[in-house]
């Protein structure tokens, strides 16, 4: 029996494809610029599902987490620089990453709210001066670079939007299997009440650290992407802070747990931060700053957060008319 | 380590106790990590630059003056911004300082543009000596200060009513609640003397260094070092965690190199946060 | 008492805090099927009992058999998938989930031998569901709920855990009278069809007395009396401690 339920879900499906469709022909239609800037949409929605999954889903705001993105930069730039060519340095840079998730988390996912969050930033600060410091390996401050790639400026944009984009698709899709498995509802009982959960059965320990060590993996392949993209990276940049920040804000404007919002999220504050850069490149902090606090105020669940709670109060209402007729 | 150099941590940790205090107190007792802290800590160095250069007022009077003022700055945003998301957990509030210290960045940006600054009193230069070592007088006269404010601090919070109503909605906020204490009050007063603690600080700070809003990242990972060694809402701890840091900075610097000092405050960050999270100082609370 | 009966069995457990003895070497034992009435007055130790059998606390010694196996090492979740669980005095639900979620969570994550993929998850949710008459009511938010629903709620979510042995922590606190009636029907019509054993905790008398099969009275952190509800009424002791003569010898007459 199809329900209503099935219909919708297929329709969206349909729209999701077609979306991501148009998204692989686009750059045929659009100049160079408006190609890296689409990169870097989706670089940041992948960036933001993790942050997503951490925090909107499970409670544990990981402020620091950007270490993973510089771990995944350096690492494929240490492994292509040793000759592997970066189908294989990426996912070993990857690898890396969640190995460091999983030894860091099983400490720190111990502490809660702030000091979790605290914890995080202090381990990306200390990792980005070990990387500061090891000139020998990461060539230190200054900073190292990845191997050039020969072709055509177009050509390498393509490629970079592509798997940018191919990244974001992945990434989203499988928060949307983890989110909606059994193991979602674990993740989401720990934020909803993390005593209650252990008393339930749930084994949050793993959890916790599983869930971190998928958020590692993602962002860690952004970041490896983001080197070969840059051709340059620096320490100071790639464990930058800003990252996360950007990315917390994103989730906060699409909304917090839910699967659509962190990409809606990435769209709508570039595209601010865009038109602001280049309308009012003076203003452009304080206008962040600004838009940033009227939506927390007025649109605390994001855009689609509110959406999806305007669904389901409906449903309920009409539910609560049905019954009202009926019983 | 030699005379110059542990009265050069001496003098810098006085600077760091009182900075770290600040954020310390709006962490512990006001539940806010505060993000615009060093954006509060630089308004304080920018006001009294103007007050300086415009009215030839000295900073450490001037220095009264930022401190009212942010003292209210803080009170308002408190009040206006934060309280009413408390509920939200803690992105929410952390979010809105960031976007706080976006908001005064920018401005510090646009009247000052991102230019080194600093108060150059016509005292700048001396120093005196004692004991073989020298005493650069702006930074001994900081070092001064920054003791008294501390001292009438810790006497504000255990000897005036309202210090001791912030005191009790930290140690058990029911329990204050059911004696008539307004808790939200007391977290506004306690948000405000941080931020004012901060401006002081910042107006201290820029007679003796330069400082543009880069200064600010600074400022926030220091504070963050500092509140956590010394256990969150201490005073006391805040005090000595400064100092200690300050010591390990300066010590760092002389032997492992000026890259490694900031890792080593991050690492121990780290460590007391995993294995003593109530600081080194702090007190535990038995649950 | 027969020792095979014995489905859990506490051994002197203690909790020290500092120099308070919160619980102070108490020992019980429950048998299959049980209702076991656990009283006393307030801050006498019944809820840190329990947050100590189900590993949420540390003990500070003693040890808790559970279906003869050793549980005074295991984790919280390790316990409740082998079929000893609890209610909170306060309830904890699930915030920000709806009322189903926090009945799947329990059926999903509950007992660990038995089919709790999923879709055979839901299925139990909504067996519970009914069974506790809350289906009409499954998408409300818990933050929408009624405190005797979410009592209900709390206690149909550990239902679907499909335990064994049930800590009921005072179930009855903020319910009126009636409210009282029916959550004493549903306990008792509930251990009977799944053969549950319960320890009831409780502070309403005739709640506590119109329920179990025997009581234990706690006082100070330590077990005072034990036995039938009017031996435990006559008991000196247990008078002087909690019940009051007047009211002690109404109960009974009823």
């Amino acid at each position: 029996m199809v329900t209503q339920d099935d219909n919708k879900f297929n329709k969206n499906i349909i729209l999701i494809i077609a979306a991501v469709i148009i998204f692989i022909f686009l750059p045929n239609f659009i100049s160079g610029y408006y190609i890296r800037i689409f990169t870097a949409i989706f670089m940041y929605a992948t960036i933001s599902q993790c942050i997503n999954l951490m925090s909107g889903y499970m409670g544990y705001l990981p402020f620091g987490h950007v270490m993973f993105f510089g771990i995944g930069a350096y690492m494929s730039a240490i492994l292509m620089k040793l000759g592997l060519p970066v189908f294989i340095a990426i996912p070993m840079a990857c690898l890396s990453a969640i190995i460091v998730s999983i030894i860091l988390g099983f400490p720190v996912l111990r502490l809660r709210g702030h000091y979790f969050a605290i914890a995080t930033i202090g381990m990306n600060g200390a990792i980005m001066t070990v990387v500061q410091n090891a000139t020998e390996i990461t060539g230190g401050a200054r900073g190292t670079t990845f191997p050039i790639i020969m072709a055509s400026p177009d050509v390498v944009y393509r490629y970079f939007y592509l798997a940018m984009l191919f990244l974001m698709v992945i990434t989203s899709l499988v928060m949307y299997v983890v989110v909606n498995s059994k193991f979602g509802y674990g993740i989401r009982s720990i934020k909803a009440n993390e005593d209650a959960a252990n008393s339930m059965g749930i084994n949050t320990t793993f959890t916790k650290v599983t869930t971190w060590a998928i958020a590692a993996l993602f962002t860690s392949i952004a970041g490896g992407i983001y080197g070969y993209w840059m051709s340059f990276i620096a320490p100071d940049e790639v464990f930058d802070l800003m990252f996360i920040t950007n990315s917390i804000i994103m989730m906060l404007i699409g909304g917090a747990g839910t699967i659509l919002g962190p990409i809606f999220g990435a769209f709508i504050v570039e595209t601010v931060s865009e038109v602001a850069w280049s309308g009012f490149m003076q203003y452009h902090l304080a206008a962040l700053g600004i838009a940033t606090i009227v939506i927390v105020f007025f649109v605390p669940r994001g855009v689609i957060g509110t959406i999806t709670d305007k669904i389901r109060n409906r449903r309920i209402e009409l539910s609560k008319k049905a019954e009202v007729t009926n019983g | 380590m030699g005379l110059q150099m542990f009265v050069n941590a001496l003098l810098l940790g006085g600077l760091y106790a009182l900075m770290g205090i600040g954020f310390s107190l709006q962490w512990g007792i006001s539940g806010i990590i505060n993000l615009s802290y060093g954006a509060m800590v630089l308004l304080g160095s920018y006001l009294s630059l103007i007050i300086f250069n415009m009215f030839h007022i000295d900073p450490f009077i001037s220095m009264l003056f930022t401190g009212a003022l942010l003292f209210l700055l803080g009170a308002f945003i408190y009040r206006f911004a934060l309280q009413p998301l408390l509920k939200g957990g803690i992105v929410f509030t952390l979010i809105v300082t960031f976007a706080i210290r976006l908001i005064v960045e920018n401005i510090i940006l646009l009247v000052w543009s991102a230019d080194y600054r600093t108060i150059r009193v016509s005292y700048a230069g001396s120093n005196f000596q004692f004991l073989g070592a020298f005493f650069p007088l702006t930074k001994f006269l900081t070092f001064l200060v920054a003791g008294v404010i501390i001292y009438l601090t810790y006497q504000f919070m255990t000897n005036t009513k309202i210090g001791k109503g912030i005191q009790a909605v930290a140690l058990d906020k029911e329990g204050a609640m059911a004696v008539g204490v307004d808790d939200q009050k007391m977290y506004l007063i306690n948000f405000a003397l941080g931020t004012a603690l901060g401006g002081v600080t910042g107006t201290l700070w820029a007679t003796i260094y330069s400082f543009s809003p880069h200064v600010m990242d600074v400022i926030i990972g220091r504070v963050f070092i500092i509140a956590i060694l010394g256990g969150l809402g201490n005073i006391w701890g805040a005090a000595a965690g400064g100092i200690l840091l300050a010591f390990v900075e300066t010590s760092g610097a002389i032997f492992v190199g000026s890259h490694w000092q900031e890792a080593i405050g991050l690492v121990i960050m780290v460590l007391v946060l995993l294995l003593r999270p109530h600081g080194l100082i702090g007190k535990k609370f038995f649950g | 008492m027969a020792d095979n009966d014995i489905i859990l069995d506490v051994r002197s457990i203690s909790k020290h805090f500092g120099a308070l003895k919160a619980v102070d070497k108490v020992s019980f034992q429950a048998r299959k099927g049980e209702i076991v009435g656990l009283i006393g007055p307030n801050g006498a130790g019944k809820t840190t009992i329990t947050n100590l059998v189900t590993g949420e606390l540390r003990k500070t010694e003693g040890e808790v058999y559970f279906k003869g196996i050793n549980v005074s090492r295991m984790q919280p979740f390790q316990i409740a998938r082998i079929g000893l669980t609890r209610t909170y005095q306060v309830v904890k639900p699930l915030q920000g989930m709806t009322v189903e979620e926090n009945i799947l969570v329990g059926s999903l994550f509950g007992r660990s031998d038995r089919q709790n993929d999923l879709n055979h998850a839901k299925k139990t949710a909504h067996e519970i569901m009914e069974l506790v008459g809350l289906d009409k009511k499954k998408e409300f938010k818990v933050s929408d709920v009624t405190l005797p629903d979410l009592k209900r709620m709390e206690f149909a979510r550990v239902l679907a855990m499909d335990p064994e042995v049930i800590f009921l922590d005072e179930v009855m606190a903020g319910l009126n009278p009636s409210e009282v009636e029916e959550s004493m029907e549903l306990v008792k019509n509930i251990r009977t069809e799944k053969q549950l054993t319960i320890v009831y905790i409780e502070h309403i008398m005739k709640a506590v007395m119109g329920i179990s099969d025997r009581i234990i009275v706690l006082h100070h952190g330590q077990k005072i009396c034990e036995g039938s509800p009017t031996e435990v009424c006559d008991n000196p002791a247990v008078i002087e401690a909690y019940l009051g003569k007047k009211y002690a010898k109404e109960v009974i007459k009823s």
